[in-house]
């Protein structure tokens, strides 16, 4: 091993005790933030509320947190990826912005000096993204007796559907040979059997395993 | 409901949030220093490594102000102290959102709705959110040496030329999530003893608004919207939503 190898070594190594560190520290923070908030008013986390809700994420949200994991980490290498995963926004924001300093710099995959690129511009983009919501926070708070107007309450108990409803023809477009069905037994559930209509949380879940299992007959039979 | 507003906007909240941040910023920008002294080092040109941060910068510019939309979006039953946090790490609009309506669910609640929210049922969802998107986290934290390691070592496969099923595998968790909100949207929207067409309205102007920013972005080669598209569809459906409340 050559001077530079060595230095390159040491140098990956250290970024991956310091990114851990960061990590950690950051998930003690995160964590500790709702208790806080509950400590200063009085209140705790429902402990049986939680798991109800955390075991329902978990079955959607660990396999999707896991393929992107996968994908994502070798294209951000050893710094990108602990700023990154921290930060998030990582499909539409620091990929891109990783992808687009890497053609600048005219970098190499896979190269020490493609890491120093690529964890310098996710640390840059999330510095950037930090300071522009610090800004907007800053304006939107002399806005809030205008948010908390009566009128505007349909508008935020509404942020749900005016989310699925965007997303719904996002997806549905992209592969309606997937969509049909799930769509057309989840309506129809939902038309004839009304108590199901409260119950999307739990609906999700064969619902998203039944557009998983004719994605996947779909794919096999080359017909995505 | 206006009690439960100020609390969950209590200047306390800011001050603990913004102290998370400035950690994590800080701690950003250290990165970038020791980066940019350890590319000089292995003599990469400075004017390459400048170049790197500033055209950083300006390519996260504009998709920050999405971001930015995302909170007011989210500020109006979560407050703003909660949703500039859960914004600015990890999350993103469609995963807090969904998973805040799975918490409301599971504390039994219709759904992430203002008049139903305490500051009980705040901290629970606030919970839920934060450990329900530390996966990504976690996996980083335990494997990404073993795995980065791996792959420098693997030989290079050759590219068949067909993509894997991972890629439709996203879609299809994605169609499935929407799948089962526009059903209950469509079933809650059927005229009988509760019904509620608003959902169903709301979601259809989404959609629309949506379909303009797709026709734009794919056909007109408007690529510069696709970070705002989902933000903007969803304010131009909650605005929609204030209008439909007036009229019904």
């Amino acid at each position: 091993m050559n001077e530079k190898e060595k230095y390159i070594e040491d140098f990956n190594n250290g970024l991956h005790r310091l990114g851990r560190t960061l990590m950690v520290t950051t998930i003690i923070l995160l964590i500790g933030v709702p208790f806080v908030f509950g400590m200063l008013s009085g209140v705790m986390p429902d402990a049986k509320g939680f798991l109800a809700g955390y075991l329902k994420v978990a079955v959607i949200y660990l396999p999707v947190s896991f393929v992107e994991f996968l994908v994502y980490a070798p294209m951000l290498g050893v710094g990108g990826s602990y700023i990154a995963f921290i930060t998030g926004n990582v499909t539409n924001m620091k990929i891109p912005c990783a992808m687009n300093a890497q053609d600048i710099a005219g970098t190499k995959p896979g190269s020490a000096e493609n890491e120093i690129v690529t964890t310098i511009s996710t640390a840059v983009s999330a510095i950037v993204t930090t300071l522009v919501i610090v800004a907007g926070v800053i304006m939107l708070v002399p806005l809030q007796p205008v948010l908390q107007n009566e009128v505007l309450l349909p508008a935020f108990n509404n942020v749900v559907p005016a989310l699925f409803g965007a997303l719904g023809l996002k997806y549905f477009a992209k592969a309606p040979k997937i969509a049909f069905i799930p769509v057309l037994l989840m309506t129809l559930l939902c038309i004839f059997v009304p108590s199901m209509i409260n119950q999307t949380s739990v609906l999700m879940i064969p619902c998203g395993a039944l557009a998983l299992a004719i994605g996947f007959i779909l794919f096999k039979k080359d017909k995505l | 409901m206006g009690d439960y507003l100020s609390q969950v906007n209590a200047t306390s909240f800011y001050v603990i949030v913004a102290a998370v941040l400035a950690f994590i910023t800080i701690m950003c920008g250290y990165i970038v220093v020791k980066c940019y002294r350890a590319g000089i080092k292995m003599g990469m040109d400075p004017a390459a490594l400048k170049k790197t941060i500033t055209s950083s910068a300006t390519f996260t510019l504009l998709p920050s102000i999405s971001i930015l939309l995302g909170v007011i979006a989210l500020s109006g039953t979560l407050g703003v102290p909660l949703s500039w946090l859960r914004l600015s790490v990890i999350g993103s609009l469609q995963y807090e959102l969904n998973v805040a309506e799975i918490a409301a669910q599971s504390i039994g609640l219709s759904g992430l709705r203002l008049e139903e929210m305490t500051i009980g049922s705040f901290v629970t969802i606030a919970l839920v959110m934060t450990i329900g998107i530390l996966g990504g986290l976690m996996f980083t934290l335990f494997f990404l040496k073993k795995y980065l390691n791996k792959i420098r070592k693997a030989p290079k496969k050759e590219n068949s030329g067909k993509p894997g099923f991972g890629a439709h595998a996203t879609t299809a968790m994605f169609i499935g999530l929407c799948g089962a909100y526009i059903g209950a949207y469509i079933g809650k929207a059927v005229p009988r003893e509760g019904s509620d067409i608003m959902p169903l309205l709301v979601a259809i102007v989404a959609g629309i608004a949506m379909a303009v920013f797709e026709f734009l972005i794919q056909k007109k080669g408007k690529v510069a919207l696709e970070n705002f598209s989902l933000a903007a569809s969803m304010l131009i459906a909650m605005a929609a939503a204030v209008g439909f409340g007036i009229i019904l």
